[in-house]
Order: C-alpha cells, then structure tokens, then sequence
C-alpha cells in the first residue's frame, strides 16, 4: 500500500506548480492508495484535480493559508454532472494502513513549530505510529521514541517565511534512522543526533562565508564600488528559504513502513530510502 | 443497330463483339472485326446510363480497342494501309462508334514513323464537335486524350511543344464546356442530382490539366503567357461554381509551386472574378498550402546545403509574398463586403500561415491582419460576433497552425510586438476571450515547467524574456478581461450557481496568480539589473490586478509572495555589498510598505472572508521582519494582526487557530526584545488566549502560550540547546501560564473534556520537565506529581460513571466483564485533535478528512470516556520509558 505525503504546494500563491518530472512519476493511476495533504495546498483547484487523480483518497489537513472549508468540483474526477461539495478541513487526521495508525497534521498549531518533543505530544495524544507534518518546506525523517516523524517538504520547494534554510544538503535533516534506532530509544540521544548535524553545519558556514567576504572586500577596494547586485548570482534556495521540492512516498507493509524521499535536484528526481519496522509489543 | 437495355446485358454483349472481333482479326477479316467493333460502341450511346456504368463500360470497350488498335499497327504494311482506314472508318454509321474507330484508327497511324502527325491530330481533335451529349462527348475526348497520351509531336523544340498543349487545351476547353453544360439537362428538381454526377465526371476533365502538366514540364514562360491565361478565362467565363473551385484547386495542386509564386497575382486576381457562391477561404488555403510546400522545401534545401558545406548559393526567399496576398486581400474586402467574419477570419488564418512560414519572425504582418479583422469585426458589431465564438477562437489561439512549433513563443511575441492582436481580442465575447488567455497562459505555464529555460539559455537562445516596461505593459493589457472579471451573481443567489461561479471565477484568478510568478521570473536580467527596476515591475503588475477588486483576494498573495521573494534577495545583497548597507535597509523597508499596501487593499475590498488569510499573511511579514532585525517593522505587522484579531475574526474556531498561530509565531522571533516589544506581545496575546469564549480553547490557548516565555533553538541562526546562553527564558511565568491553564481546565463542566484538558497540560508539564531542572523551569516534580493525582482522581469519578453505564448494559447484555475497563469496546477508536475535536479513525477507503463532519452526537459517553484514558495511560507509559534515560523522572509517582 503507497501512502503519498505531500505538502506546502502554496500554488498559485507562491508556486507555479510542481515540477513536470513530479507529475510524471505520480501519474501512474491505481498506484497509490491514500493522499495525505498536509496542508497550504488546497488554494489551486487544479492542483486538487491533479491529486485525484493520483487516487480519490485524500485526507487534506489545514495549514495556514488554507480556508476551514474547500469547494471540490466532483465533476472533473467523476465525470458527473458538475456537482459542487464543500468539505471542512481539519486541523489534524488519523488514518490507517496495515499496523500503522498515521497522524497528520500541518503543524501550524504546534507550538514551538517542528519541535520533535512538541510533535511526540501529538503523536502520544493521537495515539500513532507514523507522524506526517508539514509547515517547514524542509524534507525531514526521523524516529523518536519509537515512532516515525516524516515532514516531506514542499512539493513545489515554495518560499517559506521561516528563518531561511542555510544550508541545502538533506543529508544534515535525514538522520540515519538505522544506526539510530539500535541506540536511540531515548529522545535525548536523538537531540545530540541532530545537534551533530547542525555542528557540521555551522563549521562549514563560517568559512565560506569567510572567504567569500574576503573576496568581495578584495573587489571593493579595488575597484570602488564597482560590485553591483548584477555580480551577484543568488540561488532559488537562497531566496525561497525553502529546501528543494520535494515529496514521500510511505510503502507499508503489514508491520514495515518504507519511506521514499522524492527531491528534485537540479532538474533531476533524487530519491532516497529509510526504512522503519513497528516495534513489537513486549 | 441499337444498344442494351441493362447494364449487365451491355457489358455481355460487349464481350460477346470482343470475342466475335479477335476471332475476325485472327481470321484476318478486318471488316467484319470493324462491324463487331462497331456493335460493340453502340453501347456507348446508351443515354439512361449513369456517369458510374458509362465509366465501366468504357473501361471494358478501352481493353478491346487496344486489341484492335495493336493488330492495325502490326498489319499497317501488309495490306491495310491505315490512311485508307482512317477514311474508311469515317463511312460507320452512328458518330459515336464512329469517332471511337477513327480515333482508334488515327491513333494507331500515329505511331507509324513516316504519318502525317499534326494533321491527324487536328483533325480527330476537330471531329470530336460531332459529340455534343456531355457525357458522352467527355468519354469520347477522354478516350482521345488517352488514345494520343504517347503519341503527340516528339522533341522538347519549342514548336512542338506549343502544339502539343494547345492540342491538349483545345480538347480541355470543350471538356470544360460539355461539363458545364451537364448541369443544365434535365429538369430543374434534378439539380442535385446533376452537380452529383458532375462531380463523379469532374475527373475527366482534371486529367487534361495533369497532362498539360506534364508536357509544360519546367516551360514557365509558355505556363505563363500561353497556358495559364487561357485556362483561367476559362475558369471564370464558365461562372460554374462546382467547375471554378474543382477546376482552381486542380490548377494549384498539378502545376509546379514556383509556377504559382511566378503567376500569384494573376491567380489572385482571378479569384476575384469568381461566382460568389464558391469558397474563397478553400482557395486561398489550397494556394498558400502549395506556396508553403515550396518555402519549406527550400528551406530544407537551404539547410542541406549548409550542413554538407557546399558552397553553392542558398536559394533566396522572395519578399514580398505576404505583400501581394495582403493586397488581394485588401482588394476582396473592398470588393466583397458580404464576405462574414467567419469566412475572412478562415483566409486571416491561411494568409497567417504563410506569413509564418515564409516570414517567421515577422509580427508586423500579423498585426495588420488582426487588424484588419478588428476592423471588420466593428463593421459587423457585436451581435455577430457572438455566433462566430469557435473560429475567433481558433483564429487567435492559431491552435490549428502546424507551422507553430512553439505556441509559448508565439504568444509571447504576438503579445509584446501585436498591438492590434489585442484590440481583436478585446472585440470578443468574455467566454472566448477567457478561452484564448486560458490557451495563452498555459501554454507559457506550460513551457516554463515542463523545459528548464536556464538551459535555453544558455545556447544563446532566449526566448520569453520581457525586456521593456512597455512589453510587460502590454501583457497586462491583454490580461485585463481576465484581471476584471466579476462573478455576474450577487449574493442571496441560489448557493450552488453562486459556488460554481466562484469556482470558475477561482480558476482563472488561478491562471493571474501564476502568471505573475511567470512575468517576474521572465525580466530580462541585462535590462532590469538593479532589484529598484524589479521593484518597480512589480508594482506595475500589482496596478494591473488593482482593476480586480474584490478578485485581488485570488492575486495579491502572488504579488506579496514577489516582493518577499525581492526582500529576501536585499538581505542577501546587504551582507555581500557592504557599502550600501543603509540603502538595502531602506529598500526592505519600503518593500515592507508596499506589501502593507497590499494587505490593506485586501482587507478594504474583499470583505470577511479572507481576513484570516489578511491576518496570517500580516503574521508573516512580521516574522520575515523580525528576521531582517527591522524591529519596528515587525512589531506594526504584529498590531496590524491583532487589529484584525480583534475586530474581524469572530468565529471561535478561527479565532483560536489564529492566536495558536500568532504564538507560534512569535515564539521563533528574536528581534523583538527591545524597547520591551516582545514582552507586550505575548502577554497580549496570553491576554487574548485567556479571554477566548470557550473555557477548552482558553485552556489549551494558555498551555500554548506558556512557550512564549520559553524560547527554543533556532538551530540556522547557530543557535543549540545547552550551548546558548541567553535563550528568551523566564520559567516563572510558563508556570503561572500553566496553572491558569489548568484551572480552565478544572472549570470546564463536561468532565471527560476536562480530563483529556489535564492530561494534554501533563504532556506540556513533561515537555518542560525535559528541559530542564525545577530552579529553570518552575515546572518540577511536585507540580507534576500533583497533576497526576488530579488526574487520576478525575479519571476514577469518570470511571465511575462509566461502569454505571456498564452495568446497564451488562443488564442487558450478560457478556463477561473481567473488571479491566473499556475492553469489550474498541479502545483506539477516538482521540481528541489539537483543538478539541473528537477524531474517529479514518478509514482507508474513505477519506478521513471526512471526520470533521463527524459529530459527537453520534459518539457513545463510553467512548468518549476512554479517551483521555488512554491518552493518560500513553503518557505514563512515556514517563516509564523516560526513567531508563533520565533518573529525574523516576521521581513522578504515578
């Protein structure tokens, strides 16, 4: 069973739309059983069309800019009789698939946004396995406590008002869940996991930065003020603030969970693979 | 002698005399073959036949001639001398038969070396007036035609030549005529029948053009001064209307395209003269489809030449192709006033297609097209376009035109080069206005998503790029039906025609969102260097949306999302360009302007239903501020936002969504700390969470709030938890947040919502218990230990209850009960979401978004109850875990 976790299209009001290569690998139909919308994705009713038709299950949460309720047009998926339903979204939805109970939610309610002990409340009030979220236009997995956190990004790589990104490798953001389950049944453990990452992070900024400086310091003394923004080639992740686009796809099998990282680099389609069991009782 | 009654008894006699002639022949008695020979043509005179059996039983008679004509040439020299036949022939006694033989006779002479040719031939050519029945004199002449296709005057001189087409028109010319003619036999309610059968003949007349064709070869000057003349005289002095469209559409596809290029304005002018009734949209097409064959091929041969490097020189493209139609076509216009829009529009189109074939980067000359259908189109006025939607449609969208390789370039150029295009479109019904934007915009959405444009570029190519404010200008104006329209109900109108206009409506404000992204993306970057020259294009375009009114409610997050875009490109200018520090400071801070513009645009025209977008769009300029450290910036978004709080969101469940939201918010700012900013903020908003009407969404707000005073790593700013030192912390007053959480909580009358209330403020507790001790956090393990009496005292008198209700059902229903509650019903059934709602389980098969219309009324209180049950034993069962890691927690008593 395919579960998709998509998230943070922000089409039309930020994003054009997902990658054409996207599309592509998501328009094989009878593929995927279940959608899980999570949230400032239904303001473009061409985007929802496109979603049903990668399957008619679709749980949608609400993110921010969504309105409490959406207009869906059943004609176009049933070729029906224009048939117009308005749906109340919700803040948050379980659902279930094999031996997995999955929370979704946007995470725009949760406060300290994207906070994992935040997010494990919720998953321990909500009772699930697997906690899908969004919000943060960041690609992230991890286990926590036994349970699986996945964020899959923006779909779009939409810009994002939080504090920008700085850096744009994933790998920091996915920790390697397989090393970090066998001694990670501790959430403190997982909190150094990640404060490594951030550690490299911040070792690798200054000194780039460093010389980047030194070379624009360079320019301008010799040649006045010759340096103008033309210079100045900036990427779209530096000014979207957002990571690459991406989405998940969640394979699940009775108690085994395959999570598929989908990212479009460049423009080409990276996927990356982590694998989460149920742990079993006793 | 006379002919069959049927068909089938005509085609059996005529094997029959076939027969009867071979044996003659093989018997050499050639006068009794030329009797049988004789029989057998009588058939031909049969006037009740149809074009279809006449056409058979010529074909049938065609075969037996050959026999006879093969048996002449051999015999020629051993006693039948054909000149003596040829006159003997001429004694047959019906003139059918008659010319049959003596063209079979005269024919075969033909091929004897030393005849006398031309006479010959201009004598069968004049005998052939004996026939004046159309049919029958058709077939008669075809048969000649066919009979003299190898045998003509020999040699490329020029004499021969010349004779040999004016024979081959001669006979042309009295086909033609016998043709026309047929249409004038018979009775007059047997019109259709006629044009019918005409039609079936119509090839007969066509092969004399074929062969005419091929005697002319590559001769231009003898096409042009002798052939074509003649041939179009014809053409328009028959006023046949079946004959002037056959007849010019056989001329264009059997002659040579150069032909055509060097005749044009002739053919053209011709085609003025013809009856009114024949289609000069089909003529035109079948011209310029022949010239359009012809430049392609050039091309082709121009590339060739280049890429085998021959030297030779390219073939030039004559310039002025297009000039020459466009005056016909100024000359038919004039001349035709009653010519529809549709029918010109369809020769706009074709003439199009030449234009962009022969000249594709000339835009100049679609501009005086579509303006020239404008022109008729006001002649016309409006109702009449109305009917003509479809091919307006086709006419601008040129959807049809293979020759469009690449629609989005196309648009493009049209739009930013084609004045005239737009005033055509403007003359347009809104439907099939909005019909050619929506093609026009997806195909740029189109192009820009599916081809990475950057690699384009790169090839020196750069296609899409605006490189003038008067292109994107005219962009906007081309936009502007779609910018202005309106939703035609108002109000009070039956709900689902309201909601499917709004969704229509929705979809093409859809397409302006996206468009805008698409113009910003496409400035050229040589032209517009400096963000100030963005800047100001932007503001063009957000001028242009203005118009919308209550649609900018659709448009205005893309532009507010551009100028974040261009904010967040200052910052980074203003870290690499030193110098100019203050004027990126400013330039931010006047983006910052603009955009609050924006807002209150929004919130002054499109009324309550999008103040909770106006609010959180408010929410996160401030938080884009508080990260620039604009502090007092940030702080007016923030008051803005609680403007909007205070008086325009009234509905409860938006009001608490949008406060949880404003914590959220501010607890990620760290600018604010100054002039004692922040600190106003969150006990405001602590303020507001406490005065929310519902005593569950004033618990849950406060808990929620309570983070405020405790600010957590930003981990991209270099921030980490137990390294950085002055962390926003002040543990007394997430304590004092927490108590007056949980009094709410006690206070709220329904008791299993006050449960689950306890246990969400437990989780909270436990959140700060992790982070850190007592003398930090104030929350410590006493606080905790008391909360979880409380609880478990609360749970006990739920419980109580519920095992009244089960022991009313086991009244019932005498099912064992081992004591251990809840179990004989499904415990997982129900949680409680983030905001109070009782969420069911989704189930696979049906979308679980659909719990939110699920109500509680349909909930049974045994369910209910298990709820924060279950969620308390969860978060024990954490606590547990908890002390393999952390001996802190082997203090909670539970």
């Amino acid at each position: 069973m395919l579960v998709l976790a998509i998230s943070d299209a922000h089409i039309p009001s930020r994003a054009i739309d997902i990658p054409s290569k996207f599309k592509k690998l998501l328009s094989i139909p009878d593929k995927i059983s279940h959608v899980a919308l999570l949230g400032n994705s239904t303001q473009s009713p061409e985007f929802l069309n496109f979603l049903q038709t990668v399957s008619p299950n679709i749980s949608i949460v609400r993110g921010e800019f969504d309105k409490s309720s959406i207009i869906i047009d059943t004609h176009e998926s049933n070729g029906g009789s224009g048939n117009y339903e308005e749906k109340n979204i919700p803040l948050v939805a379980v659902i279930k698939e094999g031996d997995f109970r999955i929370g979704c939610c946007n995470g725009y309610t949760v406060v300290p946004k994207s906070d994992p002990l935040s997010l494990l409340a919720l998953a321990r009030q909500l009772d699930v396995d697997i906690m899908l979220w969004g919000g943060t236009h960041n690609v992230e997995a991890y286990t926590l406590e036994e349970k699986f956190f996945v964020n899959p990004g923006s779909c779009t790589g939409a810009f994002s008002a939080d504090w920008p990104i700085l850096n744009d490798s994933i790998s920091n953001n996915i920790t390697d869940i397989e090393t970090n389950k066998k001694d990670s049944a501790t959430e403190s453990d997982d909190i150094t996991q990640s404060e490594d990452g951030s550690e490299q992070l911040e070792n690798n900024k200054p000194d780039t930065k460093d010389e980047e400086q030194e070379q624009e310091d360079k320019n301008a003394t010799l040649e006045e003020e010759s340096l103008n923004e033309e210079d100045i080639s900036i990427s779209e992740v530096e000014i979207s603030g957002s990571n690459v686009p991406s989405f998940c796809l969640l394979d699940i099998q009775g108690s085994t969970c395959t999570l598929y990282i989908y990212m479009f680099i460049d423009g080409e389609v990276k996927v990356d693979k982590v694998v989460y069991k149920k742990p079993t009782d006793e | 002698m006379s002919y069959s009654e049927s068909v089938e008894q005509a085609i059996s006699n005529i094997k029959q005399q076939t027969v009867l002639m071979q044996r003659s022949l093989n018997n050499r008695k050639l006068m009794d073959a030329l009797k049988f020979t004789s029989a057998m043509l009588t058939e031909l005179r049969n006037p009740r036949l149809q074009p279809k059996q006449y056409y058979e039983l010529y074909i049938q008679i065609f075969d037996s001639l050959t026999i006879l004509s093969a048996y002449l040439v051999e015999n020629h020299s051993n006693g039948h001398h054909l000149a003596d036949l040829y006159e003997l022939v001429q004694y047959a006694g019906n003139v059918v038969p008659r010319l049959y033989l003596m063209i079979t006779v005269g024919t075969s002479y033909l091929k004897i070396p030393e005849s006398p040719r031309e006479e010959i031939l201009k004598d069968m050519i004049e005998m052939c007036r004996g026939v004046q029945n159309p049919i029958r004199g058709l077939f008669l002449r075809y048969y000649l035609s066919q009979r003299t296709k190898q045998l003509l005057l020999p040699g490329d001189d020029k004499d021969a030549i010349e004779f040999n087409s004016q024979f081959i028109i001669t006979n042309f010319i009295e086909m033609n005529k016998l043709w026309v003619r047929l249409q004038h036999q018979g009775q007059l309610r047997e019109r259709d029948q006629r044009t019918k059968e005409r039609k079936e003949l119509q090839i007969l007349v066509g092969s004399q053009l074929v062969r005419l064709s091929q005697v002319v070869d590559d001769n231009l000057e003898l096409y042009k001064v002798e052939i074509l003349p003649i041939l179009l005289e014809q053409i328009v002095q028959c006023r046949d209307v079946v004959c002037q469209e056959y007849l010019y559409d056989v001329i264009c596809q059997v002659f040579p395209d150069e032909f055509h290029l060097k005749t044009l304005d002739s053919l053209l002018d011709t085609s003025l003269q013809l009856n009114t009734e024949v289609s000069v949209t089909k003529i035109i097409l079948t011209l310029i489809n022949r010239l359009n064959g012809y430049i392609e091929r050039i091309q082709q041969n121009n590339e060739n030449k280049e890429t085998n490097g021959d030297e030779s020189k390219s073939e030039n493209v004559p310039k002025d192709t297009f000039e020459r139609f466009w005056k016909h076509l100024l000359k038919l216009n004039e001349e035709r006033p009653d010519l529809s829009v549709q029918e010109l529009s369809g020769i706009i189109l074709s003439i199009m297609n030449l234009s962009l074939t022969w000249y594709p980067n000339n835009i100049e000359n679609l501009d005086q097209l579509f303006d020239l259908v404008s022109q008729k189109c006001k002649d016309f006025g409006e109702e009449k376009i109305d009917d003509s939607e479809s091919f307006m449609v086709d006419l601008l969208t040129a959807q049809n035109l293979e020759i469009v390789k690449d629609f989005s370039v196309y648009y493009f150029n049209l739009i930013t080069q084609c004045g005239s295009f737009q005033t055509l479109l403007s003359l347009q019904s809104s439907q099939s206005q909005m019909e050619v934007l929506t093609t026009i915009i997806n195909s740029f959405l189109d192009r820009i998503m599916s081809v990475n444009l950057k690699q384009t570029e790169d090839h020196n190519e750069s296609p899409l790029l605006i490189i003038s404010k008067t292109q994107l200008e005219r962009f906007l104006a081309i936009l502007e039906p779609m910018i202005t329209l309106k939703n035609t109900i108002k109000g009070n109108d039956e709900g689902d025609e309201t909601i499917k206009r709004e969704f229509t409506l929705s979809r093409y404000q859809e397409k302006l969102a996206k468009i805008c992204h698409f113009l910003i993306q496409r400035l050229d970057k040589s032209v517009f260097k400096t963000i100030e020259s963005e800047i100001e294009l932007l503001l063009m375009i957000k001028n242009a949306f203005h118009k919308g009114g209550k649609n900018i409610r659709y448009t205005y997050p893309a532009i507010i999302a551009n100028f974040w875009r261009m904010i967040r490109k200052c910052s980074i200018y203003k870290k690499r360009i030193i110098k100019k520090e203050t004027y990126y400071d400013n330039l931010m801070k006047q983006i910052f302007k603009y955009i609050s513009r924006c807002i209150s645009d929004m919130f002054n025209n499109c009324g309550n239903s999008s103040m909770d977008i106006i609010y959180k769009l408010n929410l996160q300029n401030a938080a884009l501020a508080d990260q620039l450290s604009l502090v007092d910036i940030s702080y007016d978004f923030f008051s803005e936002a609680f403007g909007v709080f205070e008086e325009s969101l009234s509905d409860s469940k938006t009001q608490f969504q949008a406060l949880i939201y404003m914590a959220q918010t501010l607890q990620k700012t760290r600018s604010l700390y100054k002039e004692n900013y922040y600190n106003s903020l969150i006990v405001r908003t602590t303020l507001h969470g406490s005065k929310l009407l519902k005593k569950q969404d004033q618990c849950r707000a406060v808990y929620v709030c309570s983070h405020l005073w405790w600010a957590t790593e930003i981990s991209s700013i270099g921030e980490e938890e137990g390294e950085t030192t002055d962390f926003f912390r002040e543990g007394k007053r997430v304590l004092e947040c927490l108590q007056r959480s949980l009094r709410a909580a006690d206070s709220r009358m329904d008791n299993v919502e006050s449960c689950e209330l306890m246990v969400e403020i437990l989780n909270v507790c436990l959140y700060y218990f992790v982070h850190g001790d007592e003398q930090n956090t104030h929350v410590g393990v006493s606080y905790i230990n008391g909360l979880i009496e409380l609880i478990k005292n609360n749970l006990k008198s739920l419980r109580l209850e519920e095992e009244q209700r089960l022991s009313e059902i086991d009244a019932t229903n005498k099912d064992s009960n081992d004591g251990t509650l809840g179990q004989t019903y499904n415990k997982n059934q129900y949680v409680m979401g983030l905001d109070g709602t009782y969420i069911k389980l989704g189930n696979v098969n049906n979308s679980s978004s659909a719990n939110t219309d699920f109500m509680i009324k349909d909930m049974k209180i045994n369910d209910m109850i298990q709820v924060p049950i279950m969620h308390f034993n969860r978060t024990c069962e954490y606590i547990l875990n908890q002390r393999d890691i952390d001996n802190r927690f082997k203090t909670v008593v539970l």
